[in-house]
């Protein structure tokens, strides 16, 4: 590229990699599912209330919460590490 | 954004997940996505702002959108 | 045949540009940059989130090029940048954010003399290269590498000014005290880089007062705004005190950590003028790592929580005037080290 160019273009080109999405089961009923709450304003709520929707109309067995320590780091490794040991899918909020 | 990380790092895991994010953030996280090697990833996008609404009214929001949740966590 | 390549052109239609034209990054130019180290070209330094590209040696000099530096400079930019990638300055968050804060970098120790980092008059504006550039190749590298872009990872709402460049050093020369550096135990030959997380500075005018407990009044109330994130969670502060204003406390027979433990004390307001505007909800003022009464309006809250969180320097060139930056919301700590030169 710099032989065209003449320069070095620096431009960074994005990961290459590509992470295969975990296979999804064909329901919920019965499942465990994880509800990882970030502390931003409302997430609590709208996990609470996704999760009581998801027992009453999809038959989901149980709901774990968890929060996170602050909404803009990441969940610790651990904590993600404890909730995929108990649960069969996870939601995550709120980004915004 | 890390809510975004965190997804990824479920399915990384081997567990389906998604990200409810609102629709100020909606840029960032497809390109948080596309970054980390999960492009097209499917996300749940609540209309901005929420940080007003009262309970019954993020409720009710929220309600609308249990559908698709339910479809981005299984076959 | 292709047509020749308007190189000025390139760059500035680059999704990662900063709108202002670079420093063509030729292989020479990148050798010559390179020069300023020991260190190997290809030693990564570290992956700038949120997009996670890697920065290495080689990158960082190449970024420094394009932003106009000098080879002498390239260890600063080294050095800054290692310490904004540590996990408590939490770039990750500012990427993303969208208040409007940088990371300021205030450099301290002899190297930043020698290379004419600027901490007189006119040291937040233009007009002196190692300021401008330094913290430039910072920002380049948020953007290119770190995909830190309005409208795609970033969220900002307005950003500041300070996200074209925001680097400076002390007015060591019409100081009365120790640099920030050394008053956290550095030598005064330790060549050291604080970096804080913080908005464009205010500045607060004060041609009146002849003693401390006045003026320093009217800059603790530039330390605080119901708008003012300081206020409503625990953040940094960048208090850059002119060095006419810090005269005026030396005489009086204050030093450094004195003037610094008033302003902490001073900083503030009580609940009762919170509530009336700006960000304040109660749930924020219970999240604080300081005990408060929310619901007693006579309650102080301060506006620095932990006295490590307010950075204090003396800054600005002569004259009635003292600039104060406030800090960011999204739990950042500022971080400080030593650089290599």
């Amino acid at each position: 590229m710099s032989d065209e160019l003449g320069f070095i273009d620096p431009t960074a080109g994005g990961s290459k990699r590509r992470i295969t999405l975990a296979p999804r089961p064909m329901d919920l009923a019965g499942k465990v599912v994880g509800l990882l709450d970030n502390t931003k304003e409302q997430g609590m709520l709208i996990l609470e209330t996704l999760g009581a929707a998801l027992r009453e109309r999809y038959g989901v067995a149980r709901v774990i919460i968890r929060s996170k320590e602050h909404y803009s780091k990441p969940a610790t490794s651990s904590l993600i590490d404890d909730m995929a040991k108990e649960v069969q899918v996870a939601i995550a909020a709120v980004g915004g | 954004m890390c809510s975004v990380h965190d997804t990824i790092e479920f399915e990384k895991r081997g567990i389906p997940a998604t990200v409810i994010i609102t629709q100020a953030f909606r840029n960032a996280a497809v390109f948080q996505f596309r970054g980390k090697g999960m492009e097209g990833h499917p996300y749940i996008e609540l209309p901005h702002p929420i940080s007003n609404l009262k309970p019954e009214e993020m409720r009710e929001v929220t309600l609308r959108f249990v559908e698709q949740t339910v479809k981005q966590l299984t076959a | 045949m292709n047509a020749p390549v308007d190189e000025f052109e390139f760059f500035l239609n680059k999704q990662w540009s900063d709108g202002l034209p670079v420093v063509t990054p030729t292989e020479a130019r990148v050798q010559w940059m390179l020069s300023a180290t020991r260190r190997s070209p290809d030693e990564l330094v570290g992956n700038i989130p949120p997009a996670m590209e890697p920065a290495t040696v080689r990158t960082v000099a190449i970024h420094a090029v394009m932003a106009g530096c000098k080879p002498e400079y390239l260890p600063v930019v080294l050095g800054g940048i290692a310490l904004m990638l540590r996990e408590e300055f939490n770039m990750n968050g500012v990427q993303g954010t969208m208040h409007g804060v940088a990371p300021l970098m205030i450099v301290n120790g002899p190297h930043a003399q020698k290379i004419g980092l600027h901490g007189g008059n006119g040291c937040f504006g233009p007009s002196f290269r190692a300021n401008a550039t330094i913290g430039r190749t910072i920002r380049l590298m948020m953007l290119n590498l770190g995909g830190g872009i309005p409208g795609i990872a970033s969220a900002t709402i307005f950003a500041t000014p300070l996200r074209y460049t925001a680097c400076i050093t002390e007015n060591t020369e019409r100081s009365p005290w120790e640099t920030l550096a050394c008053s956290r135990g550095y030598t005064v030959t330790d060549n050291v880089i604080t970096c804080a997380m913080v908005e464009s500075p205010r500045l607060c005018f004060d041609d009146v007062s002849q003693e401390p407990q006045r003026l320093l009044n009217g800059i603790a109330d530039s330390m605080v705004a119901m708008g003012s994130w300081n206020m409503h969670a625990q953040s940094d502060m960048v208090v850059a005190m002119g060095p006419q204003h810090a005269s005026i406390c030396a005489k009086a027979g204050l030093n450094r950590a004195e003037v610094h433990a008033r302003l902490c004390e001073l900083a503030g307001r009580r609940v009762r003028d919170l509530k009336n505007g700006g960000n304040w909800r109660r749930e924020r003022a219970l999240g604080f790592p300081i005990k408060v009464d929310p619901d007693d309006d006579d309650f102080f809250i301060p506006a620095i929580k932990d006295p490590r969180d307010l950075q204090l320097i003396v800054a600005g060139g002569w004259g009635p005037c003292t600039a104060i930056c406030h800090g960011w919301s999204g739990g950042s700590r500022a971080v400080h080290g030593t650089y290599e030169t």
